[in-house]
């Protein structure tokens, strides 16, 4: 259909396609899931974790959840190797950046910077792009308004609430969409990053990992049985609304029916192109 | 069918996959198998050379392992060429960082070092990656002894045991049966001479067709590497009745270029 | 005391380098602070590149070999160190003695620049090898009384800094009193 136009690296199409761009894209969808998700005074990146093998060593597996600066993470889904690199770079910036001009980056300059190097990748000569997808999150130095934002293959970024990248990311982000409000408190915020991680994850707590970044704090890994518990906490309420649900039929329906309208919303995909 | 996307450099195919890190894969699986396995007190790898031959010089010339530095060894399967080349960037890399830091390098950084290069190779760099597998074992002071296994895509992870190259499904699943956690050093070299029995295509195994290698602690507590010479590895196999019991001629022949 | 000018007395000539590393400069004015930056940003990237930090003997080899790259460039940086820290892995502290020709000693005690004159000799033959904190900063003490005494210029004190397992804090310094000739 498109003959010759992908596979020379990143040129346009006649039809005005960078096919490889797009194909990159697919590689970041075959990846494991990852969502972000914007508190009132927090935000959460949670992903999706292969359950390890039984001969795997588990001191060492690398994460997807990586630290960019103290007060910057990155959680990315796509092509490890390619993350390792990426993410590499990001932290040379910031800490480039910290000499330079005195300051930590901003989360918006090292996602610009992030993307930038991603559109770089699709642009020069004898290279594929990244193939994958992150979510950037953290506060701003000295401030306390939580930020997440994404960037693309194509090296689009943009800012949001809540989102999700990775494999199955478009029904996650269908579930944040119906389910994120403003002002979120803090377990509510880790609830709904667990919760929307559920629609795609079976296998529950231990295949999930949460990270929480907090203004001036550290980040902080929550601990497996930590996860675990709020795991517990949400079946045990869904049980309880199925429940409710079931005793009192017709009483249910004008909550159901407020959430198929949101629900039929177009996804929004971020601008893939 | 899918000829577009995998006849030239590194690039998606519409499904976003990277044809050419998985033919390398595929290449891989041909080759002599290699295993690891971590001890309590050290860590043993074990591989199989395909290439045999009366004439070859037997103690010159290893194939299939390295020593990378003072406290890190690596087995390889898949192009020996490509290897080469590998290792001694690490081993330069290894060097680089102990005259900068005066300590030698953590296990895991050296391995991201080299898993930094190979995934260079799947995105620019040449035309096509490098057609080899890593199993690393060494020792450090932040983690003790450590087991890790590297692929043509860059990826790297820690592993407990672990195999490449031919028949290594098979290998696999007969370490996940007999592996136990609280093994010594002596346990594992036997589970190791084991898996290779089973999955070499030889029935009776000798030293001109396996290489053996440990990494441990002496007694003192400084770490060494030892790459087993012929009689050593003989003993092994005698004292597990895997040896051979008179020196038949070798049958198979290699061909050049062939990968091991 | 007389002239038109007067320098800043209150710098502080000190870079934290991870939360166990603490580097002191003296040196050519411009230079320190580039240098003494730099590698702050490097030993802070590799705390987050491998989420460990550098242990003060790595760091000070670190240093060294950065001086030692600098000292036959073109432009050398010309400064002097000293760097403390406290390994956690040992759990014991330690002092490097670094100056601008890439020369790097462990040492129990070292002074840099004119003062050491006055400190080394009080500091032969006071210190002890399993002297206490409170001892460490008799010994100080000491030090700075004849600073006071002896230093050809107006000596405006010092910055206290202490490196121990809890990390690295600035410790309050009295120095009003006045000093007389023993």
């Amino acid at each position: 259909m498109a003959s010759g136009y992908d596979r020379a690296l990143s040129v346009f199409s006649p039809d005005g396609h960078v096919f490889q761009v797009e194909y990159a894209l697919e590689a970041v969808k075959r990846g494991t899931c990852a969502v972000g998700v914007k508190g009132s005074d927090i935000v959460v990146l949670g992903c999706e974790k292969r359950s390890a093998m039984k001969l795997q060593d588990t001191r060492i597996t690398p994460s997807k959840i990586s630290l960019v600066d103290t007060h910057v993470c990155l959680a990315f889904a796509g092509l490890n190797a390619d993350a390792r690199i990426l993410v590499d770079k990001a932290r040379i910036e910031a800490q480039s950046h910290r000499l330079t001009v005195e300051d930590p980056v901003t989360v918006e300059y090292i996602t610009k910077h992030i993307a930038g190097v991603q559109q770089r990748y699709t642009q020069s000569g004898g290279v594929r792009p990244f193939g994958i997808s992150t979510l950037v999150v953290g506060f701003d130095p000295g401030t306390k308004v939580p930020r997440l934002y994404q960037t693309e293959p194509s090296g689009i970024y943009s800012a949001w609430k809540a989102n999700a990248i990775g494999r199955s990311s478009k029904t996650v982000r269908e579930f944040l969409e119906r389910n994120h409000k403003d002002d979120l408190s803090r377990p509510d915020t880790i609830e709904l990053a667990i919760k929307s991680l559920l629609e795609v994850v079976q296998t529950g707590a231990k295949n999930i990992e949460i990270a929480i970044m907090a203004p001036g704090k550290e980040v902080e890994m929550l601990a497996g049985e930590e996860i675990e518990k709020i795991v517990e906490k949400i079946n045990s309420d869904k049980d309880a609304e199925a429940n409710t649900r079931r005793a009192g039929r017709g009483g249910g329906g004008t909550a159901q029916g407020g959430e198929q309208v949101l629900a039929s919303r177009p996804a929004g995909e971020g601008g893939a192109e | 069918m899918s000829r577009r996307y995998d006849s030239r450099t590194t690039i998606f195919s519409p499904e976003g996959r990277l044809y050419q890190v998985e033919y390398a894969l595929e290449a891989i699986s041909h080759a002599g198998t290699a295993l690891g396995i971590l001890a309590t007190d050290g860590i043993v790898l074990a591989a199989e050379r395909k290439v045999t031959s009366k004439l070859l010089e037997q103690d010159t010339s290893a194939e299939k392992l390295y020593i990378l530095n003072d406290n890190m060894i690596c087995a390889v399967a898949g192009m020996t060429a490509d290897a080469n080349i590998l290792i001694n960037y690490a081993r330069t890399q290894a060097q680089r960082y102990l005259l900068t830091y005066n300590n030698d390098i953590p296990c895991e950084q050296l391995v991201r070092r080299l898993c930094d290069l190979k995934q260079g190779y799947t995105q620019h760099g040449g035309l096509r990656p490098f057609g080899v597998s890593f199993i690393y074992a060494g020792f450090d002071n932040q983690r003790q002894f450590q087991l890790y296994q590297s692929n043509p895509s860059g990826n790297y992870g820690g592993w407990k045991a672990t195999s490449v190259g031919a028949n290594n499904a098979s290998a696999q699943s007969l370490l996940k049966q007999d592996y136990n956690e609280e093994c010594s050093l002596k346990e594992a070299c036997e589970l190791a001479v084991k898996v290779l029995s089973k999955t070499m295509d030889s029935t009776k195994l000798s030293s001109e067709k396996i290489e053996f290698a440990t990494v441990g602690r002496t007694k003192s507590g400084t770490v060494y590497h030892h790459l087993w010479a012929a009689e050593e590895i003989d003993a092994l196999l005698k004292e597990h009745g895997l040896a051979k019991k008179d020196s038949e001629g070798v049958e198979e022949s290699w061909k050049p270029g062939e990968s091991v | 005391m007389r002239g038109a000018t007067i320098l800043k007395a209150n710098e502080d000539k000190t870079r934290q380098l991870n939360k166990h590393t603490l580097m002191a400069y003296v040196g050519e004015a411009g230079d320190t602070i580039q240098f003494a930056e730099y590698i702050q940003a490097n030993i802070q990237l590799y705390s987050m590149r491998n989420s460990t930090d550098l242990t003060p003997s790595e760091t000070s080899s670190f240093v060294r070999t950065e001086l030692a790259r600098s000292l036959r460039s073109r432009s050398p940086y010309t400064v002097n160190l000293l760097l403390g820290g406290f390994d956690p892995r040992t759990s014991k502290p330690e002092l490097y003695w670094i100056d601008y020709l890439a020369s790097c000693a462990p040492v129990p005690y070292a002074a840099h620049g004119y003062a050491q004159y006055y400190c080394l000799s009080i500091l032969d033959k006071h210190h002890h090898p399993d002297i206490s904190l409170e001892q460490g900063m008799k010994i100080l003490r000491m030090c700075t009384d004849e600073l006071k005494r002896r230093l050809p210029i107006d000596f405006k004190g010092v910055v206290v800094k202490v490196v121990d397992g809890e990390g690295i804090r600035e410790v309050e310094y009295e120095d009003g009193g006045q000093v007389l000739a023993p």
